[in-house]
C-alpha cells in the first residue's frame, strides 16, 4: 500500500483497507480542521514533500488529495 | 533526555494518556494552566499536556476563544476567572499587535509609530494589571519577535524610531515594566524565535491557512521553555550536578595521562573543558550544588584538582567528592546522604555510555544528560539543561557553597566529641527568629517550595499565597535564622500558625536539611508555645501528613508532648493542652534572639 495512504488511515484514525475516494471532511468525523493540520504537516515529514497553499485549500476528500499527491511524487 | 517525537506522537500520545488519566487520576490534584493567545495554538495544550505527564504532572487547561484573550481579562464574570489558574501564558504576537501595519511599516508616520508602540505597551500593562489584580497565579507574557526585514533595507538603521526599532522599544518597555514584579515573568520570545532562527520559525502555509504565527513542528520547544516556568513552580528543580572527572571535568585519564598529559588549558581541545568547567562555575554561584563522583586513584585526581593551573573549579567549589573505585551508583547514593539531597534533585553528568546507562537503570529518580561524543558540545548540551530555574534567588542560594564548606568544618570538629549534646553546646548556635517582611518572604517561600525531609505537612506555598496569609491576619508566621561558629546557615526554619480563637493550629513547621541535628526546632516550637502561653491559648494544634520523603519526623509531636486525637484524609492530628505550669523542652545551649519584638510589622 502507497506510504501516504497509510499516513491517511493512521491520521484520521481510519481502516487503512477502507480508505477510498469517497472519504472527504464533510462525511467523516475524524477529519476537522486540526486534524487536517496533523494530515499535511505528517505526509510533508514523511514523504520530504512540501504543498503550496493553493494545494492545501484544494483538499476536500481523499480524491483530491491523492491527486496532489501523486503530482508531487512524479515531479 | 528522549528522543524527538514528532507533533503527530505529541497528539497521538495525548488521546492515549486522557483517557487513562480520566480514570485513574481524577481525585489527584491538576496543575491550572490557561493559555491566552492572539492566533492559533492548536496542539499547544496537547503537547504541553503530554510534557507535564511525563514529570507526573496532571495540567488541566483553559484556552481563550481565538483572538478573544482580551475580552476573557476584562470581563470579571468570564470563565477564565473561574477556572483560577495557576499559571496564565499570554502570547500575543507582532502580527495581530501591529495589525495591518506590519507589512507597510511606514505607512504611518514616526509619530504616530511613537503613539502606537505606546498604546500598545500601555493595553497590555493594563491587561496585565487586570489579572494580578484578580488572581494570583504566576503570569507569563511573550514579548515580540522583532522582524528581520526592513522596506526601507540598509536604511533601516538610519530611520528615526524605524519599525524594528520601534519594536525593540516595545520589548524593551515590557521587560523594565516588570522588572520588579514577583507575579509577571516576561519571556523572551523573540530570542526563542532567533534559536530556532527567524526564517524557519513560520510555516507560511498554515500561517495563511489557519494563523499559526509558530510553526507547529517548534510547539515541542516552545513547550519546553513554558517547562521551565512550570518546574520551579511544582518544586521539580534539580540542586545538585554530580560530575565525572575523566574526559567529562578534563580531556584525557588522570591516572595515565597525569597532571601534565590531560587536556585543559588555552589549546582548541583543551578550552573544550575550561568553558565546560566556567559554566559548572557560573551555576555554582548560583546555588547549585556541585559533586564529584569518579572512579580514580584519589591522589592522582585530587594532584590535579589542586594543582592545575587551568582547572577553573577548585576543590572547595565541590560540596562532596567521592573518587575512589566504588560503583558509580554507590558513590551516587552516598552524595544524596551526605548532601541530604534527594536523589530526584540531582543530574548526573559522565562522558561513559555505561555509566550512565547504569545509573539510569539503578537510579531512575536522577536525571541523567545525555553528553554528547564530541566534547566541544558539552558546553552548549549543560547550557541547554533547562533545570535549574527558580523564581528567584535569594541569599541563602547564593551562599550556600560556602555553606556546605563550613557544614565539611563541623563535621571534622564532632569527631573530637563523644557526646553530641557536648559538641553542639561547643558550636555556640544562635537562632534569631523573625516575622514574615518584606527581607525574608522569598525565603520563606522557597524553603516551603524546597524542604522535603524536615517539613511536617510539605504544604508548597508561592510567594502570592504568603502573601494572601498575611493579608488575612490570622496567621503567624515566622522564620528561624542559625548561625553558630562556624558560619552562618542563612534562613533555615518556616512556622506558619493559624491563630484560630482559643486554639492554634500549626499549618507548616519546617526546617531546611543544612541544620537537621542540631535541635532547632525545639528552639521553634518552645517559642511557639510560650507565646500561646502569653495570649492564653488553650491547646495547639499539630498535623503531620506523611510522604515518601518526610519520616524523618513521624513521630516529633509525640516525641515533644503532643496526644495522639485521629487521623483525617491520610493527615494525622496532634494536640497539645496549654496551661501555665506547660514547659517545652528546649535547648538551653541556643541563644534565642526575638527579632519579632523589635519591630511590629503590619
Amino acid at each position: 500500500m502507497e506510504e501516504y495512504k497509510k499516513i491517511f488511515a493512521k491520521v484520521l484514525n481510519l481502516d487503512e483497507n477502507k480508505v477510498n475516494n469517497d472519504i472527504s471532511m464533510e462525511n467523516t468525523q475524524t477529519w476537522d480542521s486540526f486534524a487536517n493540520i496533523l494530515l499535511i504537516i505528517e505526509l510533508e515529514r514523511a514523504l520530504e514533500i512540501k504543498f503550496t497553499i493553493d494545494e492545501i485549500e484544494r483538499i476536500k476528500d481523499f480524491e483530491s488529495l491523492e491527486k496532489i499527491i501523486k503530482g508531487k511524487i512524479k515531479e | 533526555m528522549e528522543e524527538k517525537l514528532t507533533v503527530y506522537d505529541y497528539i497521538k500520545s495525548y488521546k492515549d494518556i486522557v483517557s487513562e488519566s480520566e480514570k485513574n487520576d481524577a481525585e489527584k490534584e491538576k496543575f491550572k494552566i490557561a493559555l491566552l493567545a492572539s492566533s492559533t495554538i492548536k496542539a499547544l495544550k496537547e503537547i504541553l499536556y503530554v510534557k507535564c505527564y511525563k514529570m507526573n504532572l496532571i495540567c488541566e487547561f483553559y484556552e481563550s476563544i481565538y483572538n478573544k484573550y482580551a475580552e476573557d481579562i476584562f470581563n470579571e464574570k468570564s470563565e477564565l476567572y473561574k477556572f483560577t489558574p495557576d499559571l496564565i501564558i499570554i502570547f500575543i504576537d507582532i502580527m495581530s499587535l501591529i495589525g495591518e501595519d506590519y507589512y507597510l511599516p511606514y505607512n504611518i508616520t514616526v509619530e504616530e509609530r511613537e503613539k502606537q508602540i505606546n498604546s500598545k505597551l500601555h493595553e497590555l500593562t493594563i491587561m496585565i494589571e487586570k489579572l494580578k489584580k484578580n488572581l494570583s497565579s504566576k503570569i507569563i507574557v511573550h514579548n515580540f519577535c522583532v522582524p528581520t526585514f526592513s522596506p526601507l533595507g540598509i536604511l533601516e538603521s538610519k530611520e528615526e524610531f524605524g519599525f524594528i526599532e520601534s519594536i525593540e522599544t516595545l520589548n524593551f518597555h515590557l521587560r523594565e515594566k516588570f522588572k520588579k514584579d514577583k507575579q509577571v515573568f516576561i519571556f523572551d520570545f523573540n530570542s526563542f524565535c532567533s534559536k530556532i532562527g527567524k526564517e524557519n520559525v513560520l510555516d507560511y502555509n498554515l500561517l495563511y491557512s489557519v494563523d499559526l504565527k509558530v510553526s507547529i513542528h517548534h510547539f515541542p520547544e516552545l513547550c519546553e521553555e513554558y517547562l521551565s516556568y512550570i518546574k520551579p513552580l511544582k518544586s521539580k528543580i534539580k540542586k545538585c550536578i554530580v560530575l565525572d572527572l575523566d574526559n567529562t571535568l578534563w580531556g584525557g585519564i588522570a591516572g595515565e595521562d597525569g597532571l601534565e598529559g590531560i587536556n585543559l588549558g588555552p589549546t582548541s581541545t583543551g578550552r573544550v573543558y575550561l568553558d565546560f568547567q566556567k559554566y559548572l562555575l557560573s551555576l555554582n554561584k548560583m546555588g547549585i550544588i556541585l559533586a564529584i563522583n569518579s572512579k580514580n586513584n584519589p591522589e592522582d585526581a585530587l594532584n590535579i584538582i589542586r594543582n592545575h593551573p587551568y582547572m577553573v573549579l577548585k576543590e572547595d567549589n565541590f560540596s562532596d567528592i567521592e573518587i575512589n573505585w566504588d560503583d558509580k551508583i554507590t558513590n551516587m547514593v552516598k552524595i544524596s546522604k551526605k548532601l541530604n539531597i534527594g536523589l530526584d534533585s540531582m543530574v548526573f553528568i559522565d562522558d561513559d555510555k555505561l555509566n550512565r546507562d547504569m545509573i539510569k537503570k539503578a537510579l531512575p529518580e536522577v536525571t541523567v544528560v545525555e553528553l554528547p561524543d564530541n566534547p566541544a558540545l558539552y558546553v552548549s548540551t549543560l547550557i541547554n539543561l533547562k533545570e535549574f530555574n527558580s523564581f528567584y534567588l535569594t541569599e541563602e542560594d547564593v551562599k550556600k557553597s560556602k555553606m556546605y564548606e563550613e557544614q565539611r568544618k563541623r563535621e571534622e570538629f564532632k569527631k573530637d566529641f563523644n557526646d553530641i549534646d557536648e559538641y553542639l553546646k561547643e558550636l555556640n548556635i544562635e537562632v534569631t527568629i523573625d516575622c514574615v517582611n518584606k527581607l525574608n518572604l522569598a525565603r520563606i517561600v522557597q524553603l516551603t517550595q524546597k524542604t522535603n525531609q524536615f517539613n511536617l505537612t510539605t504544604k508548597r506555598y508561592t510567594q502570592e499565597a504568603i502573601e494572601a496569609l498575611i493579608k488575612n491576619g490570622n496567621y503567624l508566621i515566622f522564620s528561624a535564622k542559625v548561625r553558630d561558629k562556624f558560619g552562618d546557615n542563612g534562613i533555615t526554619g518556616v512556622v506558619i500558625l493559624e491563630k484560630n480563637p482559643g486554639e492554634w493550629r500549626i499549618d507548616t513547621f519546617l526546617l531546611s536539611c543544612r541544620v537537621i541535628g542540631r535541635k532547632i526546632e525545639k528552639v521553634m516550637l518552645a517559642y511557639i508555645v510560650e507565646k500561646a502561653k502569653s495570649e492564653n491559648i488553650a491547646k495547639i494544634i499539630g498535623e503531620y501528613i506523611p510522604t515518601e520523603k518526610n519520616t524523618l519526623v513521624k513521630d516529633f509531636y509525640k516525641d515533644n508532648g503532643f496526644l495522639f486525637i485521629g487521623e483525617k484524609e491520610k493527615k494525622q492530628i496532634w494536640e497539645l493542652k496549654i496551661n501555665s505550669n506547660i514547659n517545652v523542652e528546649t535547648a538551653s545551649f541556643i541563644k534565642v534572639i526575638d527579632k519579632t519584638r523589635e519591630l511590629d510589622l503590619k
